[in-house]
């Protein structure tokens, strides 16, 4: 039994399916391969597959990773040929690799926002309003309801850049099963806030170990 | 691929995999290269259009030919058209992302009646005019197809032409013929003509209809040489008919997200309430090799671990074991399951059981259609209550502890006797669980009745009857559910007032267009789902455009009554009709297509089991 990681990007219209509708997408492809992967022994066998912190709905993910099991010995660049050839076109494979790190150990991630505007100047000067406020607080909706949270501590480092279209961003936030923060709550500030609601791009561009080391 | 514009609008939707595209083997074709281009649109959500078998059929077929190419769209659920509708946003297909003016043809699928508002409500989302009239070029042509086009009147107005029966060649011959038209630079109406000289093709505009003084059809009057009746289209040979061996995976979970393999199409049986049952005959059966190869490159495209054989009655598979022994020599070590999606109580057997081992043993579904013995025979749904009563003991033995029964309540010479046996009947289920002596401690049975009202349809041999009134069918379910003081059986209902509206758009003429348009302007559309249907609405439409729904729905018709459905013709003889439904109203049954020809007319097909039985007899 070997363990291999498979990195994986989603783009497109592969933004807009749930956590689920991804795994069901992952076991047909890996069905699909012919890959001697490893199914859960129980009544209902499945394919086994494992996830690191999963993407929220809307986003692109620049590098993401999954585990699975082999069964038998394949080269890693034909186990990411061959999954690669059966996915969607949205959840193209970047490579397969041996695990350096347990699932559980990402604590980080990196992210970069693309806020479209017409006057760029002017979204510039309310975000950076907005970060410049003492607290920020905005509603969480969680499982167990909504409560308020002040995301300054979060979003204060954040960088922001004035683009031709736009502003862009890059933040570092908490990501892990311990809880994580969405880079979603700044626009509900920013919305909250100014009223802007820009149309907006979420990448995360990959995940980070709790010494700040690439997840890899 | 979607518009750059639906971005903004996906993260403010439920369930945005619903508009994005990108699926697994979905086609995409270099605009440059192709000449027609069709949009298949299904006017429900996607999970259900994407369950539907045609689709994915028609799709194959048309994106089979390099120089046509089909593509997906589905109605927007609510929240979704609001947000297009502000932001000026035209529906558009799923491939492409283009809007569906870019397109020569728009076809709709026509599964239930219910879906009508919402193809009017596709078509102004898109900017498309509603009524053929208004589209005066050869472009944007508005087709339709699908059991409902059996009866299109209703929907005369606002269809350029629509396809009777199968249409895996006719479609494409449509699409040849314009090709040809384009280039030869033909204006619409010398295209409509000439496509109403295929065989299967219906031009709407092509005929006059006069009414009489009481609102009844007196003539449809055929003009520019169309047909005096138009005969539906038929795939002889199921074996050497396109099927495809791939076709666009969803990437959200739809409602039956699985292969689905049609092993044959048609039915014996010969129930009377079944449209289905007469609009596809004759029974036409595909080979065990042909089926075994289809299941096979479906696996190997889509990855699916499931496949359902699928048709009008799939236990009635000739050789079903043999079907279902040879694909398990391969299904078995690839952990992929088969499903049945229909059985009958009297196929129900252990051997079958033991043969789909995917069955999940929560619970069971069967459709004795009517609680009484009289009331079965007057239906022609030959199953017996002992039939009942042994499959579900066998499926007790099996471990089932859950079965639902399908009832109809409000057929044809139907007592409140007849509607209070439904109950009986579940009753005796009950029953034959207690008088197992080895039945498993702790666990109690659980029998759940579902009936809905009767809905009579065209090509029916109740085709004639007048649907029970609103107050009779719920005088009905009010007494059934009354009668009920077990707590083993549970009792529901599908709403009376829907039903009506079916059977008002099933059985209706060219006058209804303006109600339809008018309820579509009123704001209705998803009729077929509880949380959208406004039947008040409807009436005030019916009001508003002077038409009475009850003429339509409830009035007992005639014999010798002209249909707006007899200039079409799908083999079955009206004549042979009228004699069911004789018997029917006398109790009488008929035997099934495999024990003896009734002479219902789809003999005139020259093929399937209409064919094979005079082999036998010789």
């Amino acid at each position: 039994m070997k363990n291999v990681r498979i990195w994986f990007e989603k783009k497109g219209s592969a933004r807009f399916i749930s956590h689920l509708d991804l795994t069901r997408c992952m076991t047909r492809a890996l069905r699909l391969s012919r890959l001697p992967v490893w199914y859960t022994q129980g009544f209902n066998p499945r394919v086994y597959m494992a996830f690191a912190m999963p993407l929220s709905l809307g986003a692109y993910g620049e590098k993401e990773c999954m585990d699975i099991r082999l069964t038998e010995e394949v080269p890693l660049e034909d186990v990411a040929r061959r999954l690669g050839e059966r996915l969607p076109e949205g959840l193209p494979v970047r490579g397969a690799a041996e695990p350096v790190y347990r699932l559980e150990d990402a604590a980080w991630a990196d992210y970069e926002l693309f806020l479209e505007a017409g006057d760029p100047a002017g979204l510039m000067d309310k975000l950076q309003a907005l970060l410049a406020q003492e607290t920020i607080p905005v509603m969480k909706h969680t499982k167990k309801g909504e409560r308020e949270m002040d995301i300054r501590p979060y979003f204060q480092g954040m960088e922001i850049h004035r683009e031709e279209d736009g502003v862009s961003g890059r933040v570092r936030l908490p990501c892990s099963t311990a809880g994580s923060v969405n880079p979603a709550l700044l626009l509900d500030a920013l919305g909250q806030y100014t009223g802007e609601e820009p149309l907006v791009q979420i990448t995360r561009k990959g995940l980070l170990t709790q010494d700040f080391s690439e997840f890899r | 691929m979607y518009p750059k514009e639906v971005e903004k609008l996906l993260p403010r939707v439920q369930k945005p995999g619903r508009y994005v595209g990108g699926e697994l083997n979905s086609t995409v074709k270099d605009r440059a290269d192709v000449d027609v281009r069709f949009a298949f649109c299904f006017p429900d959500t996607y999970e259900i259009g994407m369950s539907h078998l045609g689709i994915k059929i028609l799709y194959g077929a048309m994106n089979q030919v390099p120089y046509f190419w089909c593509e997906r769209v589905f109605a927007p659920w609510t929240d979704m058209e609001q947000l297009m509708r502000e932001n000026h946003i035209p529906l558009y297909a799923l491939e492409s992302g283009d809007p569906l003016t870019a397109f020569d043809f728009i076809g709709f699928t026509l599964q239930y009646e219910l879906s009508y508002t919402n193809i009017l409500n596709m078509l102004d989302l898109a900017g498309i005019p509603l009524r053929s009239e208004d589209r005066p070029e050869l472009f944007n042509l508005v087709v339709a197809g699908g059991p409902c086009a059996c009866n299109p009147e209703p929907l005369a107005d606002f269809f350029d032409l629509f396809f009777l029966g199968d249409g895996e060649e006719v479609d494409l011959e449509v699409m040849e013929l314009y090709r040809r038209c384009k280039r030869e630079n033909k204006s619409k109406k010398e295209f409509l003509r000439l496509a109403a000289q295929i065989e299967g093709v219906y031009v709407p505009s092509l005929y006059q209809v006069e009414y009489h003084e009481d609102g009844t059809v007196k003539s449809y009057t055929p003009t520019d040489g169309a047909p005096a009746t138009v005969k539906k289209r038929n795939m002889m040979d199921l074996d050497h008919t396109y099927y495809p061996e791939s076709f666009p995976v969803p990437m959200i979970e739809v409602v039956f997200d699985r292969i689905s393999v049609e092993v044959l199409r048609g039915c014996i049986r010969g129930c009377r309430f079944c449209q289905a049952g007469f609009l596809y005959r004759p029974f036409r059966e595909k080979s065990i090799d042909a089926i075994d190869r289809q299941c096979r490159a479906l696996c190997e495209s889509t990855g699916y671990d499931e496949i359902s054989l699928a048709s009008l009655s799939t236990s009635d598979y000739g050789e079903l074991f043999a079907l279902i022994d040879r694909l398990h020599t391969w299904t078995e070590p690839d952990k992929v399951s088969i499903s049945l999606p229909s059985l009958r109580v009297d196929n129900f057997s252990p051997e079958l059981m033991e043969r789909i081992n995917s069955v999940r043993k929560t619970g069971l579904t069967f459709a004795p259609e009517a609680g009484s013995q009289r009331m079965r025979d007057v239906i022609n749904k030959n199953v017996t209550e002992e039939e009942l009563l042994r499959t579900v003991e066998t499926a007790f033995a099996e471990g089932w502890n859950r079965i639902k029964l399908y009832f109809m309540i409000g057929l044809p010479t139907e007592t409140m006797e007849d509607v209070l046996a439904i109950l009986e009947l579940g009753k005796k289920v009950v029953d034959t669980y207690y008088a197992k002596k080895d039945r498993p401690g702790g666990r109690a049975v659980e029998v759940s009745l579902s009936a809905a009202a009767f809905v009579p349809k065209p090509f029916t041999p109740f085709q004639w009857f007048g649907q029970d009134s609103g107050e009779m069918l719920q005088e009905k379910q009010h007494n059934l559910r009354g009668a009920n003081h077990s707590r083993r059986i549970s009792i529901s209902y599908h709403g009376a007032e829907t039903s009506f509206l079916e059977a008002v758009f099933a059985r209706g003429d060219r006058k209804l267009c303006r109600v339809l348009e008018a309820a579509f302007r009123a704001g209705q559309h998803f009729d077929g789902w509880d949380d959208c249907f406004d039947f008040d609405k409807w009436m005030r439409a019916f009001a508003d455009c002077r038409i009475d729904p009850d003429f339509y729905a409830t009035r007992q018709r005639p014999f010798d009554e002209v249909f707006p459905w007899d200039h079409l013709d799908y083999g079955i003889r009206k004549e042979f009709l009228q004699r069911e439904c004789e018997k029917a109203y006398r109790g009488e049954t008929t035997p099934n297509c495999r024990e003896e020809c009734s002479n219902c007319g789809a003999a005139c097909f020259k093929g399937g089991i209409c064919v094979e039985k005079r082999a036998h007899l010789v």
